[in-house]
């Protein structure tokens, strides 16, 4: 094997892992602050995919600009979602919850086929490439682990250097406790699964940075099965350990699929995901609450 | 049983005597048979699942996998015995044998695993099951890969020509219907048998149930066997119906979340609850396609969310914290 395309690998795994982990920190946040598991996630990036197609196509707005959108209308959706209808199920059983967000999935996705149709869309946003010995990787893609790396560095610092960022947090740890210190815990609720929400829908924005074929209703569903496993890697709750995991998960992707592929298996693919799900079970066996759990 | 507890049997009664209207529904109305039959197999299935998920508030996402076993075993048994000659009653029992053997093994590994974890770290743990299972059915290329397996033809040739309405229908029919009946039954004997007692325990704080001498692992898994296997037969059965299974349908991840959804719209932990659950599921489903076609799925998540905020314990649970003051329905519902 060329040492060009382990690099080329490792780089692409790690664009890959960045985009993985955005996913999964925006569905282990919501997890964190008000113990909700949001099945509505998937749903989430697909319409955040076609954010960006619709301004792209209709507007000639790049992603780049899109992705402010979905911010903003992530946000909206997520606070007015928990003031209609999660507020009423906060601190009730998770069963309740996961039916009321995957209810919700469900009617996104249906409201995205009735809009736009089953048939698979893309569009073309070009940067040009960078080669890598003889290996291409688009620029979009690369700007697109940037952005998911620097939108958790920043959530970060909002959520361990300002003052509603540690409002956060206080609900996260114990709601009646942050409710005595004077917090109005429903609004760092809405705030809370508003940005979770905002995150699920930039991340879809990025998805079509890094491949922006193949925007159909159920392209989320692949990312929240996968950002699942993530998550548990990574510890739930765990905003820094959602996105190593997302790292360590893109990274054994690109290598376990040429490897499949070198020992001839009849798809790959397929394997590549089997073994990933194996890698949960034994991880779960050393670490049952994840590796980055204190 | 707990030994000096006046048992009170209505609820059973109530539930095989609804088993028993549904089969002369199913017998006088021949053009409906087929619409009986689906409703008979989601309430195989929620019986089965409310044994595990009803009684212990853990959520399996994978649960679609045991089902898909069960789809498999008896395929794998058809095929295997119409290839060595074996004859048609020898096929379906090894089917049957197969179905429970995978499920249970899996269901084995994944419960001694998984079951170490609680709440929502359980759910997500089991999420990637059923992929995995059809990644790796598509990947190794066992079983047909993703070519999947049609039995149609060895049912054929062991029933022979006349004999294939049978296997396809008459049998598969009956099948679930007992299967329906049975795991009525038996989750009706581990309501209120100790095993029930410490698993509803579990439900309701398991640290407590632990310090109070419930053995919470050995009670959790044998409830997720129990449950997994059933489902499995239900699967068994469903293959001869279909007689062509594939991996990606097998291993549908949204059949874990409809079977979840009956449950829950029923009252997880209750008796009456799945066959209620599944009335009202398979009906309105069935209905919304009939009526709005196409709008069907939107309709149905508004009709779901309005059920998650109003009905929160299930119809039969939040029936029973409204109505307990009255003995009589309190005796119905339990």
């Amino acid at each position: 094997m060329d040492p060009g395309l382990i690099i080329f690998l490792f780089l692409q795994g790690l664009v890959l892992g960045s985009i993985y982990g955005i996913v999964a920190v925006g569905l282990s946040l919501i997890f964190g602050i008000a113990r909700i598991i949001n099945l509505s996630h998937g749903a989430l990036i697909m319409w955040g995919a076609y954010t960006a197609l619709t301004f792209f196509v209709g507007y000639n707005l790049s992603p780049l600009g899109s992705l402010f959108i979905a911010i903003v209308v992530g946000l909206s959706l997520g606070a007015s979602i928990f003031y209609l209808v999660l507020r009423r199920l906060i601190g009730a059983h998770e069963l309740t919850t996961l039916l009321a967000t995957f209810a919700l999935s469900i009617f996104l996705e249906e409201i995205a086929r009735l809009n736009y149709g089953l048939d698979y869309r893309g569009f073309s946003w070009s940067l040009g490439v960078v080669k890598i010995f003889d290996y291409r990787l688009t620029y979009s893609s690369i700007l697109a682990g940037v952005i998911a790396l620097s939108t958790v560095i920043i959530l970060t610092l909002f959520l361990y250097k300002t003052r509603i960022g540690s409002a956060l947090r206080g609900v996260a740890q114990d709601p009646v406790g942050a409710y005595i210190c004077g917090i109005d815990v429903n609004k760092i609720y809405a705030l809370g699964i508003g940005i979770g929400f905002g995150l699920a829908m930039m991340s879809g924005v990025i998805i079509t940075m890094y491949n922006p074929t193949g925007i159909n209703p159920y392209l989320g569903a692949p990312y929240l099965l996968k950002s699942f496993v993530i998550v548990v890697l990574g510890g739930l709750g765990s905003i820094i350990g959602a996105y190593v995991g997302g790292i360590i998960f893109g990274l054994a992707e690109v290598v376990l699929f040429p490897l499949y592929d070198y020992l001839h298996f009849h798809s790959p693919m397929s394997m590549t995901l089997f073994t990933e799900f194996v890698i949960l079970l034994i991880l779960l066996l050393i670490r049952p609450y994840g590796l980055f759990r204190r | 049983m707990i030994k000096g507890k006046i048992i009170d049997h209505t609820s059973l009664i109530i539930m095989i005597f609804s088993y028993i209207i549904i089969w002369m529904l199913k017998t006088s109305f021949p053009e409906y048979s087929q619409m009986l039959t689906l409703l008979l197999y989601y309430i195989a299935i929620a019986q089965a699942y409310n044994i595990f998920l009803g009684m212990t508030g853990y959520v399996d996402f994978g649960y679609v996998s045991y089902f898909g076993l069960g789809l498999y075993g008896m395929a794998l048994g058809v095929s295997y015995a119409s290839q060595n000659n074996l004859s048609s009653s020898e096929a379906i029992i090894l089917g049957m044998i197969l179905s429970v053997i995978l499920a249970g093994s899996v269901a084995g590994v994944v419960g001694g695993i998984a079951l170490r974890l609680r709440g929502a770290f359980f759910a997500i743990a089991t999420i990637g099951l059923s992929q995995a299972l059809r990644y790796l059915i598509e990947g190794a290329k066992i079983w047909g890969g993703a070519e999947g397996i049609i039995i149609a033809k060895d049912l054929r040739k062991l029933f022979g020509e006349e004999g294939f309405s049978y296997a396809t229908i008459i049998l598969p029919d009956t099948g679930i219907f007992i299967l329906a009946v049975a795991t009525g039954i038996i989750m009706y004997l581990i309501r209120i048998s100790r095993l029930g007692y410490g698993l509803l325990a579990i439900k309701e704080d398991e640290d407590a149930a632990k310090v109070f001498g419930v053995n919470t692992t050995l009670y959790k898994f044998v409830a997720f066997i129990i449950s997994a296997v059933l489902t499995s037969l239900v699967g068994s059965m469903w293959t001869l119906k279909v007689t062509a299974i594939y991996p990606p349908e097998s291993f549908n991840i949204t059949f874990s979340v409809e079977f979840i959804v009956i449950v829950m719209l029923g009252g997880g932990g209750t008796v009456l609850g799945p066959l209620i659950g599944a009335s009202i599921y398979s009906l309105s489903k069935y209905y919304l396609g009939v009526y709005l076609p196409g709008l069907q799925l939107t309709v149905f998540s508004i009709i779901l969310l309005l059920i998650v905020l109003l009905f929160r314990q299930g119809i039969v649970g939040e029936l029973r914290s409204f109505l307990y003051k009255h003995e009589i329905v309190r005796k119905i519902i339990r």
